[in-house]
C-alpha cells in the first residue's frame, strides 16, 4: 500500500536546512565581530543548556503543525508541569522521581484534552489551545498560588551535566529525542500518517486510517513534551516561576518556522525545527551579549520570522512552478 | 429555537469561559447600604506581590467585616490598561462609596480616576504614583499611599556597594522598561552605584521573568569577565541569575534582588542572594483602606510612604 504524500518526500530536502546551517554560521560571525567574548567555549556551552525547553516543546508542536494543527497552549502546559513539579517536591516532600511523573502526566492529560477537542469534535485547534492556553495557565496560578517555589538540589537531577564538555544531560536527552522523532516521521508508517493528515487526509481516509486518531496522538505527545520542556527548565533554573514561559508558544511557533515546517502543513522535519531553535537562540544571546536594547532585540527577532516565513511561501512557490 | 449541534454547542461553552475569564472578579460576601463599599482594583493577580496584597487587604476587610465591605479585582496581566479602566468605571455605576487603586500606568489611569472623583466616590492611589502633572491636568486630587522604588532600591544597592570597590564593574538586570516601578529601581541602583564610583558596564530588561533574566544575565557574565556584581530589579530575576551564576562557575559574583518573595528568604539567609527589599504587600492595600476609611469619615488623608525594609542574611 502506498500513500502519495508530496510533502513527504519534500521533507528530506536538505537544501533549506543547510542554508540555515549557513545562516547559523553567519550569525556566530556577526555576534563575535561586535561582542569581545562570544567565541568561547562557555557561550557554546552555556547556549547549548539553555535550549532544551525550547527543543522539546518545539519538537512536539513540529508534528502539530505538520498534521495541520497550531498548539498555542504549549507555554502554559510548561508552566502548569514546572509548578506541579515544584510544589509536590517542596510542599509534599514527594521523591523528584514520582513528582516528575505526576508533572508529566498532567502534560499529556492537557493534551488528550487537547486532542479529543479537536479530533473527535472537528474543533480548530486555534480555539481549543487557546482554551487550554488559558485553563493550564489558570491552574498553574491555582496550585502555587501565584508564588514561585525554589527548588535548588533537590533537582540537581535534572539539572545533571555530563563530562562531555560540560553540556548537560538534558541537551544530550533533546537530542536524543530530535533524533527519535524525526526517525519516526520520515521512516514509519505512523510518521507517513502525520504527513498525510496535514497534505492528503483523504488518501489517508481511503487507506483505512482515521485521520481523528493521528491528530489524538499529535496532540497528546505535544503536551507531554511541553511537560517534559518544563521538567528541563526547572532542573536547569532550579526554581519554578508561575509566570513561566508566557509567549513561549510564539517562539516556539517561530521556531518551527524558521526550521521549515509549513503553517499550512504536510510538510516540515523535527531537524529542521531544532535548527530554528537554534536561529532564536544564537539571536537571543547574542544580542544579550552585545548589550542590546529591548526594541532592538524585538525588531531584529521579528525580521527573522518574516523573512522564514518569505523564504517559505517562495519555496512553495517554486515548488509548484517544478510541478507544472 | 433550533437545537445546538455538539459543534456549536462547544464553541458557545468557549464564548461563556471567555467572557467569564474577561470579566473576573468577586463580588462582596454581603451588602449592607449602610456600610461604605470599597473597591480594590489591582494590577495582575498572577504576581505573586499582588497576590499577597490582595490577602492583607481580605484579611483586614475579615478582621473589620462591619466596617466596610470589600471588593478585590486584578487584571490578567501587568500591562492591562484598558481593563484597569474599565474596572473603575464598572466600579463607580455599581455604586462603590471609594476605590483604591494600583495604576497599571502612572498616567492614563489618571482621566478614569477624576471621572470617579467628579462622581463622589474617594480615590486613594496605591503602590504605583500617579504622575503629578497629568493628575492635576486632569482635575484629580487623591492621596498617594506607597513605598518609595527608587528610595529602597538605591539601599539595596548601598548593601552591595559596601562589598565593592570604586571602579569595580556591574550590570543591571532590569524589569520591563515600560513599568514605572521598573524604572524607578533602576534609577535607584544607578543612584547607589554612582555614589559608590563602581562602573554599570551594562542594563538590559530581563522581563520580570527567570528565563529571559537567565540568558540575559548568563549573557552579561561571558561578555564582561571582570564583572563583580548582577543587580535585579525583582527577586525572580535574580533567580534567573543565581542559575546563570551557577552555571557560570562565577561564585564571586555577588546578586542582589527586590520584592523578598518566598522563594528567596532561604536564599538570603545563605547569603547567596545578597540582599533584597521587602515593601509588605500585605500591608499595602490596608493602608490605602484605612486612608479611604479616613477620607468617608470626613477626614482628610495625606500622601503616606509605606515601609521598604532592606533584608540581608544578618537580618
Amino acid at each position: 500500500m502506498t500513500l502519495a504524500v508530496a510533502g513527504w518526500r519534500h521533507s528530506f530536502s536538505p537544501g533549506y536546512r543547510g542554508g540555515l546551517v549557513l545562516v547559523l554560521l553567519g550569525l556566530c560571525v556577526v555576534f563575535g565581530l561586535v561582542t569581545d567574548h562570544f567565541w568561547s567555549a562557555l557561550t557554546f556551552r552555556t547556549l547549548a543548556n539553555q535550549l532544551p525547553p525550547l527543543v522539546v516543546a518545539a519538537a512536539g508542536l513540529t508534528l502539530v503543525l505538520i498534521a495541520r494543527g497550531i498548539d498555542l497552549s504549549v507555554g502554559s502546559v510548561l508552566a502548569l508541569a514546572a509548578a506541579v513539579l515544584g510544589v509536590l517536591t517542596v510542599d509534599h516532600g514527594l521523591p523528584l522521581a514520582a513528582a516528575a511523573l505526576v508533572a508529566l502526566a498532567v502534560g499529556g492529560l492537557c493534551g488528550a484534552i487537547n486532542g479529543v477537542l479537536v479530533a473527535r469534535w472537528s474543533i480548530p485547534s486555534f480555539l481549543v489551545t487557546l482554551g487550554m492556553l488559558e485553563i493550564a495557565r489558570g491552574s498553574t496560578y491555582l496550585v502555587t498560588a501565584s508564588r514561585t517555589s525554589y527548588l535548588g538540589d533537590r533537582v540537581a537531577a535534572l539539572g545533571a551535566t555530563t563530562p562531555v564538555l560540560g553540556l548537560s544531560v538534558a541537551f544530550i536527552g533533546s537530542l536524543a529525542l530530535v533524533g527519535g522523532l524525526q526517525f519516526v516521521l520520515s521512516r514509519t508508517a505512523f510518521g507517513r500518517y502525520v504527513f498525510a493528515v496535514g497534505g492528503n487526509p483523504t488518501a489517508l481516509h481511503r487507506c483505512g486510517v482515521r485521520p481523528a486518531r493521528v491528530q489524538f496522538a499529535v496532540f497528546t505527545l505535544a503536551g507531554l513534551l511541553a511537560a517534559a520542556a518544563g521538567l528541563c527548565q526547572v532542573g536547569y533554573l532550579q526554581s519554578a516561576d508561575p509566570n513561566a514561559a508566557i509567549g513561549m508558544e510564539l517562539s516556539a511557533i517561530a521556531a518551527v518556522v524558521i526550521g521549515g515546517t509549513s503553517l499550512l502543513g504536510g510538510r516540515g522535519s523535527v531537524t529542521g525545527t531544532l535548527l530554528g531553535v537554534l536561529v532564536i537562540a544564537v539571536l537571543q544571546t547574542g544580542l544579550a551579549q552585545a548589550g542590546a536594547t529591548e526594541p532592538t532585540k524585538r525588531i531584529i527577532t521579528g525580521a527573522a520570522i518574516l523573512l522564514a516565513v518569505a523564504t517559505d511561501v517562495w519555496r512553495r512557490r517554486r515548488s509548484a512552478d517544478a510541478v507544472s | 429555537m433550533a437545537k445546538l449541534n455538539p459543534r456549536e454547542a462547544v464553541l458557545v461553552l468557549f464564548a461563556a469561559v471567555a467572557i467569564a475569564i474577561g470579566c473576573g472578579g468577586e463580588s462582596p460576601v454581603d451588602e449592607d447600604a449602610a456600610r461604605p463599599r470599597i473597591a480594590l482594583i489591582m494590577k495582575s493577580l498572577a504576581n505573586e506581590f499582588f497576590e499577597t496584597m490582595a490577602e492583607g487587604a481580605r484579611a483586614h476587610h475579615e478582621a473589620h467585616a462591619d466596617e466596610y465591605d470589600l471588593v478585590v479585582n486584578g487584571t490578567r496581566n501587568e500591562s492591562d490598561l484598558a481593563r484597569q479602566v474599565a474596572l473603575v468605571e464598572q466600579m463607580v455605576a455599581s455604586g462603590s462609596d471609594a476605590i483604591v487603586m494600583a495604576p497599571a500606568d502612572s498616567k492614563a489611569l489618571a482621566p478614569a480616576l477624576a471621572r470617579a472623583q467628579a462622581a463622589g466616590v474617594v480615590v486613594v492611589n496605591i503602590d504605583n504614583r500617579l504622575d503629578a502633572e497629568v493628575a492635576v491636568e486632569a482635575g484629580l486630587d487623591a492621596p498617594f499611599v506607597g513605598p518609595d522604588n527608587r528610595d529602597g532600591a538605591r539601599r539595596v544597592g548601598e548593601v552591595l556597594a559596601e562589598r565593592l570597590a570604586p571602579g569595580d564593574q556591574v550590570a543591571i538586570v532590569g524589569g520591563i522598561p515600560t513599568a514605572f516601578n521598573a524604572r524607578q529601581r533602576q534609577a535607584g541602583f544607578e543612584d547607589a552605584m554612582n555614589a559608590a564610583g563602581a562602573e554599570i558596564v551594562d542594563v538590559q530588561s530581563g522581563g520580570w521573568e527567570q528565563a529571559q533574566a537567565n540568558t540575559v544575565a548568563a549573557a552579561m557574565l561571558r561578555e564582561h569577565p571582570e564583572l563583580s556584581a548582577l543587580l535585579c530589579a525583582n527577586d525572580n530575576m535574580a533567580l534567573g541569575a543565581l542559575a546563570a551564576r551557577r552555571q557560570s562557575g562565577r561564585d564571586d559574583v555577588l546578586i542582589v534582588g527586590f520584592d523578598h518573595i518566598e522563594a528567596v528568604a532561604e536564599l538570603v539567609v545563605e547569603g547567596e542572594i545578597l540582599a533584597t527589599a521587602d515593601q509588605h504587600a500585605d500591608r499595602l492595600a490596608v493602608f490605602g483602606i484605612e486612608a479611604a476609611l479616613e477620607i468617608l469619615r470626613g477626614e482628610t488623608a495625606e500622601d503616606l510612604k509605606t515601609p521598604v525594609d532592606i533584608v540581608t542574611s544578618s537580618g
